[in-house]
C-alpha cells in the first residue's frame, strides 16, 4: 500500500485554497473527553475545482468535509478556507462554504422548496426582492413547478436538487458535498452529476460513486482516519478498488 | 413517510380572502380566540365557535385530504380529553373543552395555511424587534418558531411510522416499542436540523447590516 506521506502535498498558505495543517479530530468518549482518533491530516492544500473523496463508511471522509464548513472543528491543527480560519472566522466560513448533506430532508428545513430558498436568502437579499430572486433560482434549476409542493412529495432527485439550489442561493465559493448521490436512482444520479459538472464553484465531494469520482480533477482516498492516496481520479479509483477488495477497510 | 401527519405548519398557495387578510388581523383573531376559549364553558357556545372557525377553514378550500389530515391526527388525543373531562367535570364541560381545543387547532391551521412562512417570520421579527434591547435576536426567535412549525408534522409522522413498525412486529401493545423509537428519532431529527442550520449559517446571530429595516 502506498504511504500516505508520499502522496500528501506540502501545505502552503494560499488565499484561494483550502488548507488543512496538522489536523487531528477525535471522537468524544466517556465524560466527553476526546478518545478515538477519527481523522488526522498532516498537510493538505486543495486548489482544484473538483476534488473527490473516496473511502469506506466510517473512514473519516464525512469528517473531512465537515471540517471545511466549520461543522466540525479540529481538536488540534487548523483549517483555513480562502484565507479564513474555521475556528476564528466561523460565520464567514459558513457563508463561503455551502454544505450539501446526503439526505436532503435533513437539509430542507422549511415545508416547501420555495420557502426554504427564501429562508436562505433572508440574510442577504432585501425582503422586497426575495420572492423574485427565489423564483429566478428555481427556474435556473428547472424546479419552478415543484416549488410549492411539500418537500415530502418530491422524488429523491428533486429533493436533492432543491437542497442544492437552497445552498447555491447564497452564492458560496466552495461546495462541500457529503455523498449527495447515495440515495438517488440512476436517472437522478445522472441529473445531479450533470448539474454539478456545470457549477462554477470549487467542489469537495465525498462519494461511493466511482463514476462520479472519475469526473473529478483530483481524488483523495481516506482509510482508517488517514488520507492514504492523493492523485488523479483514475489512479485513485484503481487504488480504492484494490484497497476495498483486499479486505483492508 | 414522516411529515404527512397534519397540515399544521403547511402553507396552501392561493388567493382566498383569508390569504389576502393581513397577518396582524389573522394573528389577532387567533390570540383572541385562544384567550377567549378560557371563558367559554357552555358546550353550545363552544360548538358555535367551532362551527364558525370550521366555516372559515372551509372558505379557503383546503380540500378533503388536508381536512381529513387536520382532524384525524389529533382525534385520538381529543377523544381522550373528551372522555376524561366528561368523566371529571360532566359531559357538557367535556364537550366544551374538546371543542375549544379543536377551534384553536383549526384557527392555527388557517393562519399557517393562508400565510407564507416568510411572511410569518417577518411578522415575528417585527413583533420581537423591541426585545433586541434585552439581548434577544428577533431573527433567531422567528427561526425557532419556523422550525417548530416544520417539526410538528415531522414528529406526528414519526409517531405514525413507529406505530406501524411496532404493529408489523406484533408489538403494538408495547409502550416501549412505540415510545422509545420516537424519542430516539426526535433527538436524531433535532441533531440533523441543528447541523443543517449551522451549515447554512442560519443559527448565527444576525449580521449588523441586517438590522436595516429593508432586511426585516
Amino acid at each position: 500500500m502506498p504511504d500516505a506521506r508520499s502522496f500528501a502535498r506540502p501545505a502552503d498558505p494560499d488565499d484561494d485554497a483550502v488548507l488543512l495543517r496538522d489536523v487531528v479530530v477525535r471522537a468524544a468518549g466517556e465524560d466527553r473527553r476526546p478518545s478515538r482518533t477519527i481523522l488526522t491530516v498532516d498537510g493538505l492544500r486543495l486548489t482544484e475545482r473538483r476534488i473527490g473523496v473516496l473511502g469506506a463508511n466510517g473512514s473519516g471522509k464525512s469528517t473531512l468535509l465537515r471540517l471545511l464548513n466549520g461543522l466540525q472543528l479540529p481538536d488540534s491543527g487548523s483549517v483555513t478556507v480562502h484565507g479564513l480560519d474555521t475556528r476564528r472566522d466561523g460565520r464567514a466560513v459558513r457563508a463561503l462554504v455551502g454544505f450539501v448533506f446526503t439526505d436532503p430532508l435533513s437539509q430542507l428545513v422549511m415545508p416547501t422548496g420555495r420557502e426554504d430558498l427564501e429562508l436562505s436568502l433572508r440574510r442577504s437579499v432585501p425582503r422586497k426582492d426575495r420572492a423574485a430572486r427565489a423564483q429566478e433560482i428555481l427556474e435556473r434549476f428547472g424546479l419552478a413547478t415543484l416549488a410549492d409542493q411539500s418537500v415530502y412529495e418530491l422524488s429523491g432527485g428533486e429533493r436533492q436538487l432543491m437542497a442544492l439550489a437552497s445552498v447555491l442561493a447564497v452564492e458560496p465559493r466552495v461546495l462541500a458535498l457529503d455523498e449527495p448521490s447515495t440515495l438517488l436512482d440512476l436517472r437522478n444520479r445522472e441529473l445531479l452529476r450533470r448539474t454539478l459538472a456545470e457549477l462554477p464553484q470549487q467542489q469537495v465531494l465525498a462519494t461511493h460513486d466511482l463514476e462520479l469520482a472519475l469526473d473529478m480533477d483530483r481524488v483523495l482516498v481516506v482509510d482508517r482516519a488517514e488520507i492514504v492516496f492523493d492523485g488523479d481520479p483514475a489512479s485513485a479509483v484503481a487504488f480504492y478498488r484494490e484497497l476495498s477488495l483486499s479486505g483492508t477497510p | 413517510m414522516n411529515g404527512r401527519g397534519t397540515p399544521l405548519g403547511e402553507y396552501l398557495p392561493g388567493h382566498s380572502w383569508l390569504h389576502r387578510t393581513p397577518l396582524g388581523l389573522k394573528a389577532g383573531f387567533l390570540a383572541v380566540l385562544g384567550l377567549g376559549t378560557f371563558w367559554l364553558s357552555s358546550w353550545a357556545a363552544s360548538l358555535a365557535v367551532l362551527g364558525l372557525v370550521v366555516a372559515l377553514f372551509a372558505s379557503i378550500a383546503p380540500g378533503w385530504r388536508r381536512t381529513w389530515r387536520l382532524f384525524a391526527a389529533p382525534a385520538p388525543l381529543l377523544l381522550v380529553v373528551l372522555v376524561f373531562q366528561s368523566w371529571q367535570l360532566g359531559p357538557g364541560r367535556g364537550i366544551s373543552i374538546a371543542a375549544n381545543i379543536t377551534s384553536c387547532l383549526v384557527a392555527a391551521a388557517i393562519l399557517t395555511l393562508t400565510t407564507p412562512v416568510q411572511t410569518l417570520l417577518d411578522g415575528v421579527v417585527r413583533l420581537a424587534s423591541p426585545l433586541r434591547r434585552f439581548g434577544l435576536d428577533p431573527e433567531r426567535l422567528a427561526l425557532l418558531i419556523a422550525i417548530t412549525l416544520r417539526s410538528i408534522p415531522y414528529l406526528l409522522g414519526t409517531f405514525s411510522s413507529v406505530r406501524e413498525a411496532a404493529r408489523a412486529r406484533g408489538l403494538e401493545r408495547s409502550p416501549r416499542a412505540r415510545v422509545l423509537p420516537v424519542l430516539i428519532a426526535s433527538v436524531a431529527y433535532a441533531q440533523r436540523t441543528g447541523d443543517a442550520l449551522t451549515a447554512r449559517g442560519l443559527g448565527d446571530a444576525t449580521e449588523p447590516e441586517a438590522d436595516d429595516p429593508a432586511f426585516n
